[in-house]
């Protein structure tokens, strides 16, 4: 039994699928992008009716960076009852995605649910899916910038343009010191000062002045 | 003509529309419609009252949980995976702890109490969970009575939730290698209660919608799914049943004991809303069988946790004498268990279908990744199939038979 105290492998993974445990789970394939739809299309006419999931990795310092799974079913014959019924089988495709050449072709073709599932990883990990007829940002806003579930995106995000509501702003970032948006505390209440500049004079008083008497 | 969609164009009403020549328009339908029962937007093209085009829009609800769960510690990355599907928050927890189990390497040594819990509540949680659809589907076709029948029956379950982790809707009550804790002191009484109120509730419930010609007329063939169409859109659960093909996690993939139970697959071959919602029932009294079952083994007490104390937080009387015990706590609680790397596929069966997770780890003591495959998210996918050539009206039926959980489908 592996113990839990056993050293970490490193901030980054370099291949876990490599050097995993002995478990039975599921039947795994290796491919590269290339071959991809070949094996799909061999696994569908092998009775793998079913494409269950697709979804994505990011090893960030392994090569080829990403992994796409495609985790594949074969369902159980029909039985008059249960405890008749014939062994299911998983099997999982693995589609090694190099860092510098995000395309994978597209397997909607084949499985419509693919869609939605191919556009989530388009957009949490900006990998393109060739001949998607459909492709474009599922879960984030359209305008969003870079790739959330990337390994290298920070988990509060990066900074973004927007108009700050003064008030709000005020409360939670300024006062406490820490930007959530990795702007500085400054920059901010310059900001803040220049949207009550446009409010025509009517603004309320800065309640960060009237705290440490310095001028935004 | 273009469709629009944004917001800010369309003013952020529920229902807008845009003429589009004779007698055919864009309908922009939420996300704030409450039949959607959640954050759902679907533009409908209609000509007359028929729809020629549905494309349903999801994200209103993405909080990022998946990226979150990377950033926590193995044990308290089910804080935020039972937040997917907040209708049966106990079967997401399992089957990712499930997965964790299995690569650490501990899968067989859940103690059979454990087990039986395990069981016993994925169960509860099933009916819960389809006592919510039961109840708002009632309301979506106007018929409000039958909500109160079943909320009271979902009240009483949550309150074994409650007793069992102190919670309602996220009790975070499963945890590596067995559960929280054990069963405390008049839980079992309590469950008799809600064995016992089950029958007479259920039979009131189907009367009231089951038999009710209302609801016959709106649900038979509307939404009508075949076997291949289930199975190229990856259909699961009650939904992929409904189209007669015989697939249950529970049957196929045991785990968690499940193979020492007796239950039928629940299965019809119609495959229209009213399929859905027979399967769905009689899936429900499947349920109660499990749960039966389980009750006569709950009498004898033992271990409902694996006594390693690696992974298992030590007994609390102990944590003051022993200080290898103390140990062990401050160890856990401030940087949890590692985990051997190697990735992971492991799916239970849940309300709404195969409940999937795609766990990896890299040996550290957080999760490198955790993918989830959440049922509500293909289920949900199809509607863009079958709700071509229906009337509009039947859009409220066939989203409230498909019986998604936004939660999970935008994660």
């Amino acid at each position: 039994m592996p113990s839990s105290q056993a050293p970490p492998a490193g901030a980054t993974a370099v291949d876990p699928t490599a050097v995993r445990p002995d478990i039975a789970d599921a039947r795994i394939l290796r491919v590269t992008p290339a071959a991809l739809r070949a094996a799909l299309e061999d696994l569908k006419r092998d009775g793998f009716s079913m494409l269950l999931d697709v979804g994505g990795v990011d090893y960030l310092e392994r090569e080829p960076r990403y992994d796409i799974a495609y985790h594949l079913l074969r369902l159980p014959t029909q039985a008059a009852s249960a405890g008749q019924i014939g062994q299911p089988e998983r099997v999982r495709v693995l589609c090694g995605v190099p860092g510098d050449a995000t395309t994978v072709p597209t397997v909607v073709d084949l499985w419509p649910s693919a869609d939605w599932a191919e556009r989530e990883i388009f957009d949490l990990y900006g990998i393109t899916f060739e001949g998607h007829p459909d492709l474009r940002r599922i879960q984030m806003p359209d305008d969003w910038e870079g790739h959330p579930l990337r390994k290298d995106y920070p988990l509060r995000g990066v900074a973004r343009e927007r108009t700050p509501r003064p008030s709000f702003a005020l409360k939670s970032n300024v006062a406490a010191g820490t930007p959530a948006s990795g702007r500085t505390a400054a920059g901010l209440q310059k900001q803040i000062a220049e949207v009550r500049a446009r409010a025509d004079g009517h603004a309320a008083p800065n309640p960060l002045q009237a705290k440490d008497g310095k001028q935004p | 003509m273009t469709v629009t969609n944004a917001p800010d164009a369309t003013g952020g009403y529920a229902v807008d529309v845009i003429e589009r020549g004779e007698g055919h328009m864009v309908l922009s339908m939420g996300p704030q419609h409450p039949s959607t029962h959640g954050v759902l937007q679907v533009i409908t093209e209609i000509e007359g009252e028929i729809v020629t085009k549905a494309s349903p829009e999801i994200g209103y609800l993405h909080t990022g949980i998946e990226k979150s769960a990377e950033n926590l510690f193995w044990s308290q990355a089910s804080t935020v995976i039972e937040r997917m599907d907040y209708l049966s928050p106990l079967t997401n927890a399992l089957c990712y702890y499930l997965a964790v189990e299995k690569l650490l390497g501990i899968d067989d040594q859940i103690p059979p109490r454990a087990n039986q819990i395990r069981v016993l509540l994925s169960e509860l949680s099933r009916i819960a969970s389809h006592c919510v659809w039961l109840g708002t589907g009632g309301i979506d076709l106007g018929a409000l009575t039958g909500f109160f029948y079943c909320f009271d029956l979902r009240e009483r379950i949550l309150d074994l939730f409650e007793m069992s982790g102190g919670a309602r809707m996220h009790p975070n009550y499963i945890r590596v290698g067995g559960l929280g804790q054990d069963l405390p002191e008049g839980f079992l009484a309590k469950l008799d209660g809600v064995i016992d109120m089950y029958e007479p509730r259920m039979r009131d419930v189907r009367r009231l919608l089951q038999k009710n010609p209302i609801l016959q007329d709106r649900m038979i063939d509307v939404g009508i799914i075949s076997a291949d169409e289930a199975v190229a859109w990856s259909l699961t659960g009650p939904t992929l049943r409904a189209t007669g093909i015989q697939y249950d996690v529970r049957r196929a993939f045991p785990y968690s004991g499940y193979d020492q139970y007796e239950f039928d697959v629940i299965t019809r071959t119609e495959g229209d809303a009213y399929a859905r919602f027979l399967v769905r029932l009689d899936e429900m009294d499947e349920a109660m069988r499990i749960i039966r079952q389980v009750r006569k083994q709950l009498d004898t007490p033992g271990a409902w946790q694996i006594p390693d104390t690696k992974f298992a937080p030590p007994p609390k009387e102990t944590i003051a004498l022993s200080m290898e015990a103390l140990i062990h706590h401050f160890k856990l609680v401030s940087e949890s268990f590692r985990v051997p790397p190697g990735d992971i596929y492991q799916a239970v069966e849940g309300p709404r279908g195969e409940l999937g997770y795609y766990v990896v780890s890299n040996g550290d003591n957080r999760p490198w990744r955790v993918r989830t495959r959440p049922p509500s998210l293909y289920n949900l996918q199809v509607l863009k199939k079958i709700a071509i050539g229906e009337l509009i009206a039947d859009m409220v039926v066939m989203i409230g038979s498909l019986d998604p959980v936004f939660g999970e489908v935008d994660r």
